[in-house]
């Protein structure tokens, strides 16, 4: 496991818009976190699979594996992660919130999110990751 | 540029070439559900990015698009025609701003008005009704969409009444958050005096400071007062009388909505509660609100019906609460808390946090319409497929060529060198020895230079794709059906080639369309089938390119056009008896000639197959058109793959110095002035048995030059259009391998060269076009 | 003079002015149980207003300027509106 601050804490960046990836990183890299990045569900899963991340931040629609299906794969067995996972939409319809945590996030944010927020939210979420069994 | 916007404005090109094309492939095939999805994708994937910009237009407008495609994936809308157009013309009108934005990184000042049809037209097939999750888009630009923080020193009560009449009224309120300088006092300002002067002033918030200094310490000139002021007067004359303190001041303006919002985001901040939270910094606030967020969402994952509540999912809503908690400032040991326990700390939490709106406000059920269409996104197929490709920015490729060629020059200069080495300094065995340097240097600079050149390589499906758009809007503009078929789109050419060849192509294309093609009526009239055939074709022939652009139309008259070209006065009666089918095919490239008995909007306008034939010329191409009255027209384009690198052959006229490409060049020659022979008022000189014209070449381009009567006479032999025709120069120079650039500026409309090449020794060379120049020489003798 | 200042009541009277800003602090430091009557003042320097603000006198009379009434008299009387969150506990 990484260090228990928001600095060096892993976190997946998930979209398939390189512009919406770029910010995300961005602003996370600039605030200490180590980043990574993928472009669908299925790069995500695969990522997750090599690598213990502290945190996930998923876009809802994506081409191949969309969000809700990428983030069941992270919780599902073959992966297991029981990390934080931050779900970014551009919709913000009755019920998408609660699909996204039937799928298991744990935070459902509407594009498109103010960088201080992002970064605010993923401290929080990262912050003392390992106190919790 | 910023590096985001950067991206986004490649990403932005790569999602407008994919909604094109899907949409023209949709209308052909408009029940393909890949199709549909694909372009609504493009469309979600732009709006989502545009959101990270103020470009609010932008957003709008894609996301009218959006909503469109959505409905047409959800099967409630049938893509006809007409939407396509709406859909095409709005994502033009996107390609436009996006333009505008790549040089002033904004939005043209007259986005808005311009969308504002589109987005009305591309709502009208949906009933018009405007996006559910964008209530106050189209409201005035000065809107703000959210309250800023310092919204929570107004009180609750007070706003929500004042919201509910904004709302009632359509109207908005201009909210000024004023926080004078500490030494304002100082500068004799006083910020009480300028808030009494506003007119129309609806409420005034004095903040005062969190924590007061104590009585002894207290400065009575230090200004720690902040005023929130609330307002109906305009923001012009807010500006007015706040305009010598624009540095102290922050102005919003609200419509109900982005108050309502802001009541139900974050726990106002009522005078009474001041003592409690004036002790916590803004920051916390947030980090508060975040936190009952997570809280929030936490409670609605463990008691949503269906919800899995074990496994990693339970364990990351305790990392979840645990986090909220820590960040509340009061961390709770949940150890293995199951979802009872998880509950009650979440309550317990969310008391501790302040009641929060958004935590008790009844999440309506999600209605079975939207759950379906949730479900059929989860195998959601196709979308671009990511590959393994650097994205180099052109300019920078540019570049890299510039710098092949300054090498080059570099290169070229050895020679100079070596030259000198042996004339000026004697030393032959220095000369040989620069020499052997320069063929190894040579050779690195080529394999550099055709590295460089392969980098610029484009297929040439990068000219073809528009024509897809193009051959669709003209023929139903001319109520032709015709079928494009393109070939060979991943034959690979320079870029510079591939992009002069645009404008040549587009007007064969036209060409053809507007006179070649004929209409269904006359095609099956004459027992063809209803639809046209336009093809492109792309085939690599050596170290060049051949483009044909082919139809099965009614094909040239080569007798109307001799008779034409008679009447026109471009040949002789003679030429008119004489000429065969297939000459009499190629005068439709004399300049001033034009098929079409009426020069029709789409190909006529001022630019001919001449014009053609011109530009191709001046790449280094060919143009030939052959023809079968009644069955079609082929007209083909040679272009060198690559333009990159030109061989000129250096003389000098006048004492200028001038390039003539090298494969033009059949022999240099010295004459002896008696030599010269002369027939029909032209010089000649022969050579071999044969009579070769001679061109004044300083007397062509107009300087005041002339050999002295008994010199040799040099005389560069050149072949142009299988002619030989001979160059009388000053000199002759080396041969040199040159970046040819196109002629710019005050230049850039002499016909006569055909681009600038810098030389080794930092001098310009104009490079001669000889067909210009043969031209310029037969208008002056 | 903008100031009428007795042991332990003041009059503000037309325009106090950031001149008079240190001797009403003064006054306020020393008096004991200062009581200030607004109702001849047409305007109060901001200044003059944090002054009252953070010793908080008893206002004996409203003012009879409009604007001094509504906006600034409910700031004195009542609980003094909103505070900045400072970056210390009190």
């Amino acid at each position: 496991m990484t260090s228990d601050t928001a600095t060096g804490a892993r976190v997946l960046v998930v979209d398939d818009a390189a512009t919406v990836r770029l910010y995300h990183t961005t602003l996370l890299g600039g605030a200490g976190f180590a980043v990574n990045e993928a472009a669908n569900g299925l790069e995500a899963v695969e990522a997750a699979l090599g690598t213990d991340f502290d945190l996930f931040v998923v876009d809802v629609n994506m081409p191949k594996m969309n969000g809700y299906a990428c983030v069941e794969a992270l919780r599902s067995d073959t992966v297991g992660s029981d990390a934080p996972v931050v779900m970014i939409s551009t919709e913000d319809r009755p019920g998408d919130a609660d699909r996204a945590y039937q799928a298991g996030a744990n935070l459902y944010l509407v594009k498109p999110v103010a960088g201080d927020r992002l970064v605010r939210v993923a401290t929080m979420l990262t912050a003392g990751k390992d106190d919790v069994a | 540029m910023n590096p985001l916007l950067a991206q986004f404005l490649a990403e932005a090109n790569d999602l407008l070439a994919q909604v094109d094309e899907g949409l023209l492939q949709l209308e052909r095939d408009p029940g393909d559900p890949e199709l549909v999805n694909e372009v609504f994708r493009a469309a979600h994937t732009f709006k989502g990015s545009s959101g990270l910009f103020d470009f609010p237009e932008l957003t709008r407008l894609t996301h009218a698009a959006e909503d469109l495609l959505d409905a047409v994936r959800g099967g409630r809308l049938a893509l006809d025609s007409g939407m396509t157009d709406d859909l095409l013309a709005s994502f033009d009108l996107i390609r436009g701003w996006l333009a505008h934005v790549t040089t002033h990184e904004r939005l043209p000042s007259g986005a808005g008005s311009d969308a504002a049809g589109l987005i009305t037209r591309l709502r009208a097939p949906l009933g018009g009704e405007a996006a559910p999750s964008a209530p106050s888009a189209a409201g005035p630009a000065v809107l703000v969409d959210t309250a800023p923080d310092w919204l929570a020193y107004l009180d609750a009560e007070w706003l929500t009444e004042t919201a509910g009449w904004l709302s009632t009224t359509g109207s908005t309120l201009r909210f000024l958050w004023y926080t004078p300088d500490t030494d304002c006092f100082f500068r004799a300002e006083d910020p009480l005096h300028l808030i009494r002067q506003l007119p129309a002033l609806d409420r005034l918030s004095v903040v005062q400071p969190g924590t007061w200094p104590a009585v002894q310490e207290y400065d009575e000139y230090t200004c720690m007062l902040s005023f929130l002021v609330v307002t109906r007067a305009s923001l012009g004359e807010l500006n007015h009388l706040f305009r010598y303190v624009t540095d102290q001041i922050e102005i919003v303006e609200l419509d109900a909505d982005a108050i309502t919002r802001h009541l139900s985001g974050e726990p106002p901040l009522r005078a009474e509660e001041v003592m409690t939270v004036a002790v916590t910094p803004v920051i916390d606030t947030e980090m508060a609100a975040d936190a009952r967020s997570v809280l929030h969402a936490a409670h609605r994952a463990l008691t949503m019906d269906g919800v899995v509540t074990e496994g990693t999912r339970i364990r990351s809503v305790r990392h979840a609460v645990a986090a909220a908690a820590r960040s509340l400032g009061v961390p709770v040991d949940l150890g293995a808390a199951g979802p009872a326990e998880l509950l009650t700390a979440i309550d317990l939490l969310a008391g501790e946090a302040a009641p929060a709106p958004v935590a008790i406000a009844p999440v309506p059920a999600a209605p079975p319409r939207a759950e379906e269409r949730v479900e059929s996104r989860a195998d959601d197929p196709g979308g671009q497929v990511g590959t393994r490709v650097l994205k180099v920015d052109q300019e920078k490729v540019d570049r890299l060529m510039e710098l092949v060629g300054e090498l080059n020059v570099a290169k070229n200069g050895l020679t100079f060198l070596a030259a000198s080495a042996e004339e000026e300094f004697g030393s032959r065995a220095l000369s040989r020895r620069i020499k052997d340097q320069y063929a190894g240097l040579h050779r690195i600079a080529e394999e550099l230079q055709s590295a460089v050149m392969d980098v610029r390589m484009l297929p040439l499906s990068v000219a073809f794709s528009r024509f897809p758009r193009l051959v669709r809007d003209l023929s139903r503009r001319l109520g032709k059906n015709i079928e494009l078929v393109t070939e060979g789109g991943d034959t690979m050419a320079d870029k510079d080639v591939i992009e002069a060849l645009g404008d040549p192509l587009v007007h064969l294309v036209r060409n053809s369309l507007d006179h070649g093609i004929e209409t269904p009526d006359e095609r099956s009239l004459r027992g063809k089938s209803h639809t046209a055939r336009l093809t492109l074709t792309a085939v690599a022939d050596g170290d060049a390119v051949i483009v044909e652009v082919s139809d099965d139309g009614r094909g040239v008259d080569p007798d109307r056009v001799k008779h034409k070209a008679y009447e026109k006065g471009l040949i002789s009666e003679e030429e008119l008896e004489t000429l065969s089918d297939v000459d009499a095919v190629d005068l439709v490239f004399r300049p001033g000639f034009s098929t079409a008995d009426q020069v029709s909007d789409l190909s006529g306008r001022g630019v001919g197959m001449d014009a053609v034939r011109a530009s191709v010329e001046k790449l280094g191409g060919a143009v030939t058109m052959r023809s079968k009255l009644g069955q079609g027209t082929s007209t083909r384009l040679r272009l060198p793959l690559s333009m990159a690198v030109t061989q000129v052959m250096v003389v000098s006229v006048a004492g200028q110095r001038f390039g003539i490409p090298v494969d033009l060049v059949v022999e240099t020659v010295k004459v002896p002035a008696g030599g010269m022979g002369r027939v029909l008022h032209q010089d000649v000189v022969m050579m071999r048995g044969e009579v070769v014209p001679v061109i004044d070449l300083a007397r062509a381009l107009d300087m005041p030059w002339s050999l002295p009567e008994t010199a040799d006479r040099p005389i560069l032999v050149v072949s142009v259009n299988g002619q030989r025709v001979g160059l009388l120069v000053e000199q002759f120079h080396r041969e040199v391998d040159v970046i040819l650039k196109p002629m710019e500026g005050l230049l850039a409309y002499a016909d006569e060269f055909s681009g600038t090449a810098l030389l080794g020794d930092g001098l310009v060379l104009l490079v001669l076009n000889m067909k210009e120049v043969l031209g310029l020489a037969a208008r002056v003798a | 003079m903008p100031l009428e200042l007795h042991e332990e009541t003041a009059n503000l009277v037309g325009v106090v002015t950031v001149d008079e800003v240190e001797q009403l602090v003064g006054w306020l430091r020393t008096a004991k149980r200062p009581r200030v009557a607004l109702r001849r003042c047409n305007h109060l320097h901001t200044g003059a207003l944090q002054a009252l603000l953070l010793f908080r006198p008893k206002i004996s009379s409203a003012p009879a300027d409009a604007f001094l009434a509504a906006q600034v008299l409910p700031l004195l009387a009542g609980g003094g509106g909103p505070a900045k969150p400072g970056s210390e506990s009190p």
